[in-house]
């Protein structure tokens, strides 16, 4: 009797198990699927925005998933005239060619940074070859923030400069687009907004009627339709103590960036002397017969730690800035 | 048959919980924040904690900003909470610590702090806790003959022994990075000591540079930085032509030929044009 | 008397026959077209042009290098044969100097055209560098306006008194505003004295000023480092130029005013088989700049400028620098040293094919020289290693063109063309010599 009645409690027990597991189961997977359906409406606040994307096509976007961005470059903050720069310094950037292989880490930091979108980069990385027998390699340039500045001094409206602390830098604000400056300069290094620039969270931002006001700070934020734009060296970044995104973006240690007063530089691991790395490693600057004292120095490409040929699996002629699919 | 059911209920139960737990967690979303926390002393200055909370997101590392850290010191089955700090657009943050005193360690001389974040709608809660002992490093600059050279003593506090074979690092505080002089690796001796060579040329300000005896990241002593000033440097000398009239200087400092030469055209050919144009009145007066 | 009258009937301005309705309409629709244009490149950006990073100038600006030349004849024409006592340039001067302000007022426009942003213009003058290029055009660019538009205006305050009356009936309209424009002009012995002294003054100050435009003009390229432009030759290259561009246009409307208005009487063969003489000179100079330009670099041939020469001589550019060296150089050069080619009909056709190459051979300036800087191109997409103009360019340059033209068409349609008062003059004169003689 008592084994009939255990047995019978047990098949109670099992089926009531069996039963209420299959209600848990069965009712977290409804809760899931139901979640899942709900999930737009479950977070949206109702209040769509029509935002266009950096390709151009025009997209509704709920207004609860745009952020207000942080822009802690302000000129009011600054302890130096933007014009004259941060005293006591010199920066100048040292560019090791034995260790390039075109990875472009550091073309895409810069062009994320400065919210470039358009079609010419301002960091390129250009295959070189001098002559059909000599080696080729790959050879990043920035601006060259020279000493004799070309662009500087065609400039009919003082919209570009050379401070004291070596930065050559572009007001936005009095460009006139006349683009002598480009003309000028020999390392083609200066782009152009020839339309609008669609700068991604940075248009959106302006679209939503946030004051951003261009300052030769911060290069590029934002780009003006009809100006000039180059490569800044970062003051946004170097005049807190940090480097500049190409210099800590180089997963090969490439970018040595530094001021020559100091006579040093670090690429964020190596920190040497300039003076010494320049005489043990002969560098050498670009076009120098030219006479334009450029900033930046490179290392020949001896004693190579790549191959030449990895480089070439991300090498596009024809595209340096990556655009969204 | 009594096994087999119990094994079958075993199962089943398994089953459920695992069920249920997956579909919670899958449910909140939350991701694991990861603590670093390093212990800086600087002799004769502040001591802080340097914060960094990371965490990996759709698997890209991302920087966990604007969270709490509340931080603990812990002694003795005690736990104080001495402070709270928030994270920066970084993930970083410093707290420096008011007081020297405002820690205790326990009693066998260590110091223990917690890091810990209670969690939020994104991020679990996370805690880190790091402990150290108390150490100093003496530095001063010496010289010897017309050499100038670092010499430098690092001390347990806590037994009031120098701490020999430990390397420290020398080095010269620049800009972004510190310029390291010395060996790879600066051994302390046996009484602790090290004696370091300053290089020849080492421009400065005014000639002068700031030195930096380190114990680096120590898994005993945390890190502890003695800092020595000394005129031993070369002075910068200013290359910038900011100053000077160039071709390439904003208009305030033209070279002088081309603000006399073309203005004295400029103003002989427009004085002659006003001349014309003043001849014009004339003939319609007359 | 008799003399007189005819005189003043051939010369004096007459109404816009169909011919002349039909082209004034047409520049207006061109230049309204080009205005639209012009609009929906202010609202777009200069994305419109297929001017891109590498290709940073193109015909807007070689256009107006263009302009500038053109604008030479003035100083060429009116100051050196003035200067120079050749007499027979009484009849051509007028058409000259029109020539002069329209090309000028038009280089002007068509560089602010090229700014990518019109709206900053006064800083051009509030904040402008002495040591830019740049600047150097903005000063002499208004100086040459203002001095082209005195050496038209000063010999023509006698012709607008005789206008006023000529008109009096006629139209009282017209009359009215030739008597304001002449300035109470009565021909009294101090005006004349002062009038004289002006036009001495302006004529002399015109060379110079001339010359320092192209000049000027010439080192906006030559102040670069590019291959092409960096060239100590420039500035002479860009004046010699000019003379042949101002003498070809000289040529190019006097035959089709001379036609139109039935001049033939004033402008004679003999006129254009001087200009002809005149424009071979304007020719060999250019030539002669031309090989130091393009030959000698061949013998050191650097790297890049071996590039360079070769994209011109026998590469992308060959065929058009050809066409333009020899149809719009060589051929006008040689074949006008024929007498019988310095006769009206062959002249209009050789001056526009130097006017055509002018402005060609300045678009061969700018552009090749752009599209291989020193470092190579990559990075950028296919289309920016080409340069083409587009429609919106085309659209626009042609507009600016039209509107020179429209300068020319007004200011002849309402100024006499060939100076009344010299010209009555210089019949006296000869009259009187004559009579003396006889």
């Amino acid at each position: 009797m008592k084994n009939k009645q255990t047995s019978s409690r047990r098949k109670f027990l099992d089926k009531g198990f069996k039963l209420g597991l299959a209600t848990v189961v069965g009712g977290i997977g409804l809760s899931k699927l139901a979640s899942k359906l709900n999930a737009q409406t479950d977070k949206d606040s109702g209040e769509k925005m029509e935002l266009m994307t950096t390709d151009g096509t025009i997209i509704q976007v709920d207004s609860s998933e745009v952020v207000e961005m942080d822009h802690h470059t302000k000129e009011d903050h600054l302890n130096h005239n933007v014009r004259e720069g941060i005293p006591n310094r010199k920066f100048i950037m040292v560019i090791d060619l034995a260790k390039c292989k075109n990875a472009l880490k550091c073309q895409v930091a810069c062009n994320k940074h400065h919210y470039i979108t358009g079609d010419n980069a301002w960091l390129k990385v250009y295959k070189m070859q001098e002559s059909q027998d000599t080696a080729p390699y790959w050879m990043p340039t920035t601006c060259m923030h020279c000493d004799k500045p070309a662009c500087v001094t065609v400039c009919p409206v003082d919209a570009t400069f050379k401070r004291k602390d070596g930065l050559v830098l572009i007001d936005n604000e009095r460009c006139i687009g006349c683009r002598f400056c480009m003309a000028a300069c020999p390392y083609a290094t200066r782009v152009f907004n020839w339309s609008e620039p669609n700068q991604g969270e940075i248009t959106l931002a302006m679209d939503m009627g946030e004051e951003i006001h261009a300052t030769p700070g911060h290069a590029g934020l934002p780009s003006i339709k009809g100006t000039v734009d180059k490569c800044d060296f970062c003051p946004h970044a170097i005049q807190d103590g940090e480097l500049p995104h190409c210099v800590t973006a180089c997963p090969n240690g490439v970018f040595y960036f530094g001021d020559k007063y100091e006579d040093t530089v670090t690429n964020g691991d190596e920190t040497l002397r300039l003076s010494k790395l320049l005489k043990d490693k002969s560098g050498y600057r670009l076009m120098e017969g030219l006479g334009t004292d450029p900033s930046v120095y490179y290392l020949p490409p001896v004693d190579r730690l790549v191959n030449f040929e990895d480089g070439l699996e991300h090498y596009t002629e024809f595209q340096s800035v990556e655009k969204p699919e | 048959m009594k096994n087999k059911l119990n094994i079958r209920h075993f199962f089943l139960v398994l089953l459920s919980v695992l069920c249920i737990t997956s579909s919670f967690a899958q449910k909140t979303k939350k991701s694991k924040v990861r603590l670093k926390a390093q212990y800086v002393k600087v002799m004769d200055g502040d001591i802080y904690f340097d914060i960094k909370a990371s965490s990996k997101v759709k698997k890209k590392n991302i920087k966990v900003s604007n969270i709490e850290i509340t931080i603990y010191n812990e002694f003795d089955d005690e736990k104080v909470k001495i402070g709270k700090t928030v994270t920066n657009m970084k993930g970083e943050s410093r707290f420096v610590l008011k007081n020297r005193n405002a820690i205790k360690a326990d009693s066998t001389n260590i110091y223990t702090i917690s890091f810990s974040f209670k969690g939020n709608d994104t991020f679990k809660k996370a805690k880190k806790s790091i402990s150290f002992k108390d150490a100093s490093i003496e530095a001063k600059l010496i010289t010897k003959g017309s050499i100038n050279y670092i010499t430098a003593t690092l001390i347990d506090k806590s037994t009031g022994n120098p701490i020999s074979d430990e390397p420290l690092d020398v080095q010269v505080k620049r800009l972004f990075r510190p310029l390291k002089i010395g060996e790879e690796f600066n051994n302390t001796d046996k009484n602790g000591t090290i004696l370091v060579l300053i290089e020849e040329g080492i421009p400065g300000v005014d000639g002068n540079l700031t030195f930096e005896v380190v114990l680096n990241d120590n898994d005993d002593f945390g890190t502890v930085k003695a800092i020595v000033k000394a005129p031993v440097g070369i002075p910068i000398v200013d290359e910038s032509t900011f100053d000077q009239r160039t071709m390439w200087s904003p208009r305030n400092k033209t070279p002088l030929f081309l603000l006399i030469f073309p203005n004295l055209l400029i103003f002989g050919i427009w004085g002659l044009i006003i001349y014309l144009i003043v001849n014009l009145f004339k003939i319609t007066k007359s | 008397m008799k003399n007189y009258d005819t005189l003043l009937n051939d010369l004096a301005p007459k109404k816009f026959g169909k011919l002349g309705v039909i082209w004034t309409c047409s520049l207006l629709v061109i230049i309204i077209i080009g205005i639209i244009a012009y609009i929906d490149q202010l609202i777009k950006g200069q994305v419109v042009t297929n001017m891109r990073d590498y290709a940073l100038w193109g015909i807007y600006i070689s256009n107006f290098v263009f302009f500038v030349a053109t604008s030479f004849v003035g100083s060429v024409t009116v100051a050196v044969l003035r200067l120079t006592n050749n007499n027979w340039r009484t009849p051509i001067v007028r058409i000259a100097e029109i020539i002069s302000l329209a090309a000028i007022v038009m280089a002007g426009i068509t560089i602010m055209i090229d700014m990518a942003r019109p709206d900053r213009l006064l800083n051009l003058f509030i904040h402008a560098r002495l040591q830019s290029p740049i600047t150097w055009d903005v000063i002499i660019i208004p100086t040459s306006i203002a001095i082209s538009f005195l050496l038209l205006y000063f010999p023509l305050l006698p012709d607008l008194a005789i206008l006023k009356k000529h008109f009096k009936n006629e139209s009282p309209f017209l009359s009215k505003w030739y008597g304001i424009l002449s300035l109470n002009w009565t021909g009294s012995k101090v005006q004349k004295a002062i009038q004289t002294k002006s036009i001495q003054i302006i004529a002399l100050m015109t060379i110079p000023i001339g010359l320092i435009l192209q000049t000027i003009d010439a080192w906006l390229f030559s102040t670069t480092y590019r291959i092409g432009w960096d060239s100590t030759n420039m500035g002479a290259y860009f004046i010699s130029g000019a003379f042949v561009a101002g003498v070809g246009a000289l040529v190019t409307v006097i035959y089709v005013i001379r036609r139109v208005y039935k001049l033939e009487n004033y402008i004679t063969e003999f006129h254009f088989d001087k200009l002809g003489k005149f424009l071979v000179l304007a020719c060999l100079t250019y030539l002669y700049f031309n090989i130091n330009e393009y030959l000698i670099p061949v013998f050191t041939a650097k790297k890049g400028e071996l590039i360079h020469l070769d994209e011109l001589f026998t590469g992308h550019y060959s065929m058009l620098f050809w066409v333009v060296i020899i149809g719009g150089l060589i051929i006008p050069s040689i074949v006008l040293m024929f007498k019988k080619f310095r006769k009206p009909l062959p002249m209009f056709i050789i001056g526009l094919a130097v006017v055509v190459g002018s402005w060609w051979k300045r678009y061969l300036i700018v552009t090749p020289t752009l599209l291989h800087p020193f470092m190579p191109i990559q990075g950028v997409p296919e289309s920016w290693h080409h340069y083409f103009p587009s429609i919106h360019e085309w659209l626009i340059t042609l507009a600016t063109l039209a509107m020179a033209l429209l300068i020319i068409t007004i200011l002849v349609r309402y100024l006499p063309i060939i100076p009344i008062q010299r010209t009555a003059d210089k019949q006296e004169l000869l009259k009187n010599d004559k009579n003396t003689k006889s």
